[in-house]
């Protein structure tokens, strides 16, 4: 019989044992999987790892990745740590990615380059900010479940771009875009055909300033107790609909940012596939961290070589991209498990006559 | 004078280290068949530790156990529950949201997956009965009053079949009837031959009700003594090491201007039922004003209702002229008053963050430790540490979750934060729960100079002695009104017991 006894602390090693754990046994479930494909695990781990960092472009195309996960990520830790739930990012990064493409597709022409872009990205930050309120205000007024209204919002958001995208924003009948003009076209940073753009920089920042609003300041402070005990929060005066509306805000407004980075700088154009799925993958950043958005920005950029890699191996062996998905839940599976190994001595015994 | 195997449970040398302390420093405990045996030490003296070694929650580093002669090992509660031993707890642990049955039978291995929940209730009536007192085992447990729950986990232990039963401060939170009516249930089991563990503060009570009393100082065995042998006195300084003075200096109050006006407040609780009903009071500065009341009286709700927690459905709340009513927590917190809730893990502190993180929560605000926009956690230190000292809080570590100090400790923590910076207006509720006598006579004068200093206290306690002692004027409360307000100085006892009781005969006259 097994047997769980509450610890009365969790040891440091244990702390990072368990991702690291879960990670390794990710990549074994992966391996297994592999197996049935026919396919030598090792080969194709091989393949990822020099997929994702084998040269300079394959490590820039890793970063490609990285950025919005580190900008949802970080997000994502302010908000988990007041224990709002978001799990909507792939929708708040949806409409952060139509509100700026709104602009580079039907804006001014006479913006100046730095203008518009500027424009964009603040647009797509107010988009997905916006995305993220309602299912705070929801919340707070009506104690309404964020994880079922932002999970929701997310086919909603999907749905808002369909519509666009086989309405009037598409071309000849094809859900694409006509292409970003230079001037709405996010600047690269190294040469063709890498497609490293500034939003490395934005995402940098992100994680810094996230970080000291965590540790540092009183709003951090704040969402934290709101997080643990939200009747002392109200007791201690502080205002949970507001500290709960900005922090939504916040977050919401990285993952606009990450939607419209990413869709002006890599793809330069709106189309119906702009990975949008980032926005469920820097969930597991953000839990693999331990919700501390610096060590988020390490960890974004592993699961980024994952899926860098997962593209590799899906060209050069055939190996369907699925398994790179397959990966990636098995590691936040066994995150969860390893919540309960944190908290609990387990030991196996035998039944024991009363 | 006993042989040996007379002896239900000996611990032998307990020895529980936490980072930053040793809760048990080789500690020997034994305990007879049908006896009570009360556990009494200062806060922090390592008594819920010892006794949580007992109920398998903490595995002791050094010694051992042995139950009627047997050596065990005690790995989890439900170990110790196959022991015959069921613990009561400081904070009770029955799941708010649960029926009475579902409690009881929460956790049991020998329940199949369809549970049978007449013939349970009938089981949990049987024990009820037995024992003299009633419960309703399809009531929800947040219907029930605090005593009831106490009950409650009563009925759970006996339920899985202790004969040994541990009571951590179980009359902390109960009334003195309610206290008696325990009392009453406790000498029926020990008659029966059941062997009870007792922790109290109270030493009026440890008196009357225990056989043999085992002191514990900072985590040391002291000795044990049997209680008719020694005087209260003697057991207060067995506890702290010197002599306690329970005497408190008061001179005549110095009425200020009048800081809180609450005239006609009408307010619901949280079940939608009338809580406090038409209700008037003022408190000047420089005076305590006792709330007397049997708890459920509306006391919580008005107190809530002045600290902008609950909202006024009718009526004011003015704070030195001012009109507050329905301010924000926020308002009210700047503007000066503070509040020390009876529930301190629900609603004072946050379990999980660090001491200085819940000694921060009043003013992180303020400067030194508020620097515009962040907060300096160098100044939240000093200020903690300052809190520390002054108060002689037991704290091993300021980074551990505060949920990891001693009951009293994290009292004297909310305590600290609340009186310490000399507010406009205070309203402290049961300040001394859980208190040992050295701290209680502490904060009691600590009450006492703070009204000196001109702040205006209002104090809600069911506990009319502590009342008599320190305020000014002493109200009545019941059902929601206030239905009678005296001086101290005439004070007749009798009549106020009556009115708690809500006799209006009394209130008329
Ligand atoms: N899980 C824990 N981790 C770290 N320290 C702990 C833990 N539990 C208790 N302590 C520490 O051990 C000491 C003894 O605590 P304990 O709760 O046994 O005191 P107590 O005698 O019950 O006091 P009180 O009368 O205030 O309830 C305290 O200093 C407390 O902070
Ligand atoms: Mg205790």
């Amino acid at each position: 019989m097994l047997r769980f006894e509450k610890r009365d602390k969790t040891p440091i090693q244990l702390r990072l044992l368990v991702p690291a754990v879960s990670v390794l046994l990710g990549l074994l479930v992966g391996s297994v999987v592999m197996l049935f494909a026919r396919v030598n695990p090792l080969k194709a781990y091989g393949a990822i790892v020099k997929g994702a960092f084998g040269s300079g472009y394959t490590f820039s195309e890793t970063l490609v990745i990285a950025v919005p996960l580190i900008l949802i990520s970080a997000g994502l830790c302010l908000v988990y740590r007041m224990k709002f739930l978001n799990i909507g990012a792939k929708g708040q990064y949806i409409i952060g990615a139509i509100c700026g493409s709104y602009l580079a597709l039907f804006g001014p022409a006479t913006l100046s380059r730095p203008l518009l872009l500027t424009l964009m990205m603040v647009l797509g930050m107010i988009g997905g900010a916006l995305w993220a309120i309602i299912p705070a205000l929801l919340k707070v007024y009506w104690n309404v479940n964020e994880v079922i209204a932002t999970l929701l919002l997310n086919y909603i958001a999907s749905y808002i771009l369909w519509y666009f995208m086989y309405g009037t924003w598409g071309t000849r009948g094809f859900p694409l875009s006509k292409n970003f003009a230079v001037n709405a076209q996010l600047p690269r940073i190294l040469p063709a055909p890498s497609r490293l753009h500034i939003g490395l920089f934005f995402a940098l920042a992100a994680a810094v300033v996230i970080w000291v609003i965590i540790r540092k300041t009183r709003f951090g402070y704040e969402a934290m107790v709101i997080g643990e005990n939200e009747r002392a929060a109200r007791y201690a005066g502080i205002n949970v609909v507001k500290t709960v509306i900005i922090a939504a805000a916040i977050s919401g407004g990285l993952d606009g940012l990450a939607g419209i980075a990413h869709t002006s700088a890599v793809l330069r154009l709106l189309q119906l596939e702009i990975n949008s799925d980032y926005g469920y993958t820097a969930i597991i950043v953000a839990w693999l961290a331990g919700l501390d958005p610096l060590v988020a920005v390490g960890v974004s950029v592993l699961l980024a070589a994952l899926e860098a890699g997962g593209y590799q191996i899906q060209i050069v062996m055939r190996v369907p991209f699925g398994i790179v998905g397959v990966i990636e839940s098995a590691i936040l599976f066994c995150l969860l498990a390893g919540e309960i190994v944190t908290h609990y001595h387990i030991r196996l015994t035998r039944r024991v006559a009363a | 004078m006993d042989g040996q195997e007379q002896l239900m449970l000996v611990m032998n040398d307990i020895t529980k280290r936490f980072p930053g302390i040793v809760a048990n420093d080789h500690v020997s405990f034994a305990l007879r068949k049908g006896e009570i045996h009360t556990l009494l030490g200062e806060n922090g003296a390592g008594k819920s530790t010892l006794m949580n070694v007992l109920d398998g929650i903490y595995y002791p580093d050094e010694g051992e156990i042995f139950i009627e002669g047997k050596r065990v090992n005690l790995r989890s509660p439900l170990d110790s529950m196959k022991h015959g031993i069921g613990m009561i707890h400081q904070h009770f642990m029955l799941v708010d949201s649960l029926s009475v049955i579902e409690n009881v039978i929460l956790g049991l291995e020998s329940q199949g997956f369809f549970v049978d929940k007449r013939a349970i209730a009938h089981q949990i009536e049987a024990i009820a009965t037995r024992y003299n007192f009633r419960v309703d085992p399809y009531a929800r447990i947040w219907q029930l009053s605090v005593g009831e729950q106490q009950r409650v986990e009563i009925i759970k232990t006996l339920f899985r079949g202790a004969r040994i039963l541990i009571l951590d401060e179980p009359t902390a939170v109960l009334t003195p009837q309610e206290s008696e009516e325990l009392f009453g249930i406790l000498r029926e089991m020990k008659s029966e031959g059941k062997s009870i563990i007792f922790i109290s503060h109270k030493l009026n009570e440890v008196m009357s009700v225990s056989d043999r009393v085992t002191v514990l100082r900072k985590g040391r065995l002291i000795g044990t003594v049997d209680t008719a042998a020694v005087t209260e006195g003697e057991l207060a300084k067995m506890m702290i090491g010197r002599d306690v003075l329970f005497r408190l200096e008061r001179k005549k109050a110095e009425l200020g201007p009048e800081v809180l006006k609450v005239e006609d407040a009408l307010a619901y609780n949280d079940r939608g039922l009338i809580a406090v009903n038409k209700l008037n009071i003022t408190v000047h500065a420089g005076e305590i004003v006792g709330i007397a009341g049997v708890a459920g009286n509306g006391q919580v709700e008005l107190a809530e209702c002045i600290t902008g927690l609950r909202r006024l459905a009718g009526g004011h709340v003015a704070l030195k002229g001012v009109d507050v009513t329905n301010a924000s927590p926020c308002t009210l917190a700047s503007a000066g008053v503070n509040y020390i809730p009876a529930d301190r893990l629900g609603v004072g502190l946050v379990p999980n963050l660090s001491t200085i993180e819940n000694a921060m929560l009043r003013n992180y605000r303020k400067e030194p430790i508020s620097k515009g926009a962040f907060i300096s956690y160098a100044a939240a230190c000093t200020y903690t540490d300052g809190l520390i000292k002054k108060y002689d809080i037991a704290v091993p570590l300021q980074n551990a979750p505060v949920k990891v100090l001693s009951g009293g400790n994290m009292q004297k923590l909310l305590l600290a934060r609340e009186i310490g910076e000399r507010p406009k207006l205070l309203i402290a509720e049961h300040p001394t729960r859980g208190l040992d006598v050295g701290a209680t006579e502490f904060v009691r004068s600590m009450l006492l100079e703070q009204r000196n200093n001109g702040v205006a206290i209002l104090l809600i306690s069911e506990d009319l002695d502590e009342i008599l002692m320190v305020a000014d004027r002493v109200a009545v409360m019941y059902e929601g009104r206030i239905v009678g307000i005296v001086d101290v100085d005439s004070v007749d006892v009798a009549q106020i017991g009556l009115m708690m009781a809500g006799s209006t005969a009394a209130v008329q006259s």
